[in-house]
């Protein structure tokens, strides 16, 4: 009996994914701060059509998927630096988040030619955003016991019920759903199959969700006799659960788990001024080699990815500590500035700033697979369940 | 070397390590007993010259090989200062030297050189009263003292390793060349060198605690099927990757950067990192092994004290965390991802 060893391997962006860096960098530094957003402190989650639309002409959404997608067939880690990249600078990459990452690779892969078609040239396109179906009412964590029911009927499906936490789905286009088609509920991951839903669809009703920092983020959406015709199936009847786990990867694996509050560490920097105690210093600079160290824990997943690996208990590795890093941010550098802060002006602002932070931490280690769940999944790795 | 090379040297160095470092050998040195004939067998290995080049007796071995062999060595708490004779005696050739048989160690501090005579004081030199020799880079020389002209007072470390406090008084010097590194670089790499050295003792630490939780058995089943110690294994799991990884890519980045220089803001990163994370790493395996783990008995103690020593040899996380900061506050926030994306110190 003997515990796998865990292994991160050390792992170099290739020069053309450096170059593109370059490029991206030079391009957010000239558009971001013209974009206007509601928010000050932009991320993933930030959305602005007119941002996704000028990324969209550079080429820089849908990166890996084929040309006549309106891809450009580059590879994955240069997927990831343009990720890194929105991140680190701000960029109101919100609305296109979710196609980029994980409904337009799920097509790509499970997707008929004509949904394909139909899609994917509009999300490379920055003009065709997506919502993620999965959580309702009675299933967060235990996603395999869904109770929305496309029941088959000519044509298509009748669908029935209520997805919650469906981010964005007030001003996106497309919800891939995840519903049952067959069997009963409780028969677990069987009967499952995921439907393209088109948001406009009669029938489906979505009604606002406020998060406790009194965003409109989060939506419920009703579906109550929606009529989905049979192509709006994606991959096979009865896939489902096989086809939203290979989503959860692409969910878990990216930058964004650990740089979704950059914007703090670098006010953080601006607050404590050129100059600062050796104490906050100190304090600083820890927080800096923790952001180091996950982001090279991420480059290396991304590196065995690329060399064809399924490195799901690094990802969720790098998830558990990223977020929970995001978490204390927010908290180390509100005490530190509090004593440190070089102006009060600058303090008052930074506050702000943290507050806010603090408000969106409990988001972070719940979204995308709880804490619990991936601690799971690492305990089966070590062998431990 | 190539990569079949030293898997093979890995290989047969843990496997040495696993027969030849056992619980009695480790306890003994805290006792003051020197294993000599333990010394003996990693010289004729020449894993001390691991980094030193083959026309000066060594093995040809890269810093990235020594790091790599100094991991190992954390995994199983080799009680003798293989690390810092390594790291001495790649030194020592860099600066045109040929390094003698025997431990040395590094005493690097606030030292005076006036002709071939070193002053001052270092403090918590390890194993400073078992080596032969103190390799010291004073400016940009290297040099070299023989335990002899040395004056040295025990104070052993928390982990019972035979560290203590050098006072070198006009000490004659028996070997000075110009060193390839700065004083500066020479503590940066002796950073990195416990940032392996940490990396390992965690490997065993998960290791130990995971199979522990396998076979102790409570309300007649193993504590390893409670949710309870499952999650924080996991924990324990994650703070071990992310010091394994920050010292991996150290290694690599000082490695690939050249000896002079290469990884500079990753060595701080990293040992920072290594350091900040001791702390979780003892605290989740001692919970998770109970009373058991608290003995001095047990195993684990080896590795979670050395962890507790370790993460202050050569720069705690105050140290480099200060270092690191103060560089990004003083180029401000602007050049704050610039740095981070290239592990570079921001210019």
């Amino acid at each position: 009996m003997s515990i796998p060893k865990l292994e991160f391997p050390p792992f170099h962006l290739p020069p053309e994914a450096e170059a593109l860096r370059l490029d991206v960098r030079a391009f957010l530094k000239d558009i971001v701060p013209k974009i206007k957003t509601e928010d000050r402190f932009a991320s993933w989650n930030t959305a602005s059509p007119e941002f996704s639309r000028a990324l969209g002409k550079k080429g820089w959404i849908g990166i890996t998927w084929p040309k006549q997608y309106g891809g450009s067939e580059k590879s994955f880690l240069e997927r990831y630096v343009v990720t890194e990249e929105l991140l680190g600078n701000g960029a109101p990459a919100g609305a296109h988040w979710v196609a980029d990452r994980q409904s337009g690779p799920l097509l790509l892969r499970f997707g008929s030619e004509e949904q394909r078609q139909a899609i994917l040239p509009r999300i490379t396109a920055g003009e065709c955003f997506f919502s993620i179906g999965m959580s309702e009412p009675d299933s967060g964590s235990d996603l395999a016991s869904v109770r929305t029911r496309a029941e088959p009927v000519p044509g298509g499906f009748r669908v029935n019920g209520t997805k919650v936490w469906t981010s964005g789905a007030h001003r996106n286009h497309y919800c891939i759903t995840l519903v049952r088609t067959s069997g009963q509920h409780g028969d677990r991951h069987k009967g499952l199959s995921q439907l393209l839903v088109d948001l406009k669809t009669p029938g489906v009703t979505i009604r606002p969700i406020i998060n406790l920092a009194g965003r409109h983020d989060w939506n419920e959406v009703t579906f109550n006799d929606a009529f989905i015709p049979e192509s709006c199936l994606i991959g096979n009847e009865g896939d489902g659960w096989l086809q939203v786990t290979s989503e959860l990867a692409f969910e878990r694996s990216g930058p964004e788990r650990f740089m979704q509050n950059f914007y703090v560490l670098r006010e953080l920097v601006r607050v404590l001024g050129r100059n600062p105690s050796g104490r906050a210093a100190s304090i600083l600079g820890r927080l800096i080699a923790r952001l180091w160290t996950l982001r090279q824990m991420s480059v290396a997943v991304a590196g065995m990815m690329q060399g064809g690996k399924s490195p799901a208990i690094e990802a969720a590795l790098v998830k558990d500590l990223g977020t929970i890093y995001q978490q204390d941010l927010p908290e180390v550098a509100r005490v530190i500035a509090e004593s440190d802060a070089t102006t009060d002006d600058d303090m008052a602002d930074f506050l702000d700033i943290a507050q806010y932070a603090t408000m969106m931490a409990p988001s972070y280690t719940i979204q995308g697979g709880t804490t619990q769940v991936l601690r799971g999944i690492v305990a089966r790795g070590l062998g431990l369940r | 070397m190539d990569k079949e090379t030293r898997d093979m040297l890995l290989e047969t160095a843990g496997r040495f390590f696993t027969e030849r470092c056992d619980r009695a050998v480790v306890n003994n040195v805290e006792k003051g007993v020197w294993p000599a004939d333990l010394w003996k067998e990693i010289e004729e290995m020449g894993l001390p010259l691991i980094a030193v080049a083959e026309d000066k007796g060594g093995v040809g071995g890269t810093l990235a090989d020594m790091l790599a062999l100094l991991r190992l060595a954390g995994e199983h708490a080799v009680p003798v200062p293989l690390a810092e004779t390594a790291l001495s005696n790649l030194l020592i050739g860099a600066a045109g030297g040929t390094p003698k048989p025997g431990p040395a160690t590094l005493a690097l501090g606030d030292l005076k050189l006036s002709g071939n005579r070193l002053s001052g004081k270092v403090a918590r030199v390890p194993f400073a009263t078992v080596v032969q020799r103190f390799v010291v880079v004073v400016d940009r020389t290297l040099v070299v003292v023989p335990a002899s002209g040395a004056r040295v007072e025990s104070t052993p470390s928390h982990a019972g390793e035979p560290y203590g406090q050098v006072s070198f008084d006009n000490a004659t010097v028996e070997f000075s060349g110009a060193s390839a590194v700065s004083a500066e670089r020479a503590f940066e790499l002796a950073a990195l060198m416990r940032s392996m050295q940490m990396a390992g003792a965690g490997d065993r630490i998960l290791a130990t605690a995971a199979e522990y939780s396998k076979q102790r058995v409570q309300f007649g089943k193993p504590i390893s099927t409670f949710q309870a110690i499952q999650h924080m294994l996991a924990e324990l799991a994650s703070c071990v990757a992310a010091t394994i990884a920050s010292a991996e890519a150290a290694s690599r980045d000082a490695d690939e950067g050249g000896l002079e220089a290469g990884g500079r803001f990753s060595i701080a990163a990293a040992k920072s990192q290594c350091s900040d994370f001791a702390h979780r790493i003892a605290a989740i395996s001692h919970q998770s092994m109970g009373a058991m783990g608290f003995t001095h008995e047990h195993i684990l103690h080896h590795y979670t004290r050395r962890l507790w020593v370790w993460r202050r040899d050569f720069g705690s996380e105050s140290f480099w965390g200060e270092k690191i900061g103060a560089a990004y506050a003083k180029a401000g926030p602007d050049m704050l991802w610039e740095g981070l994306s290239a592990s570079r110190y921001p210019t």
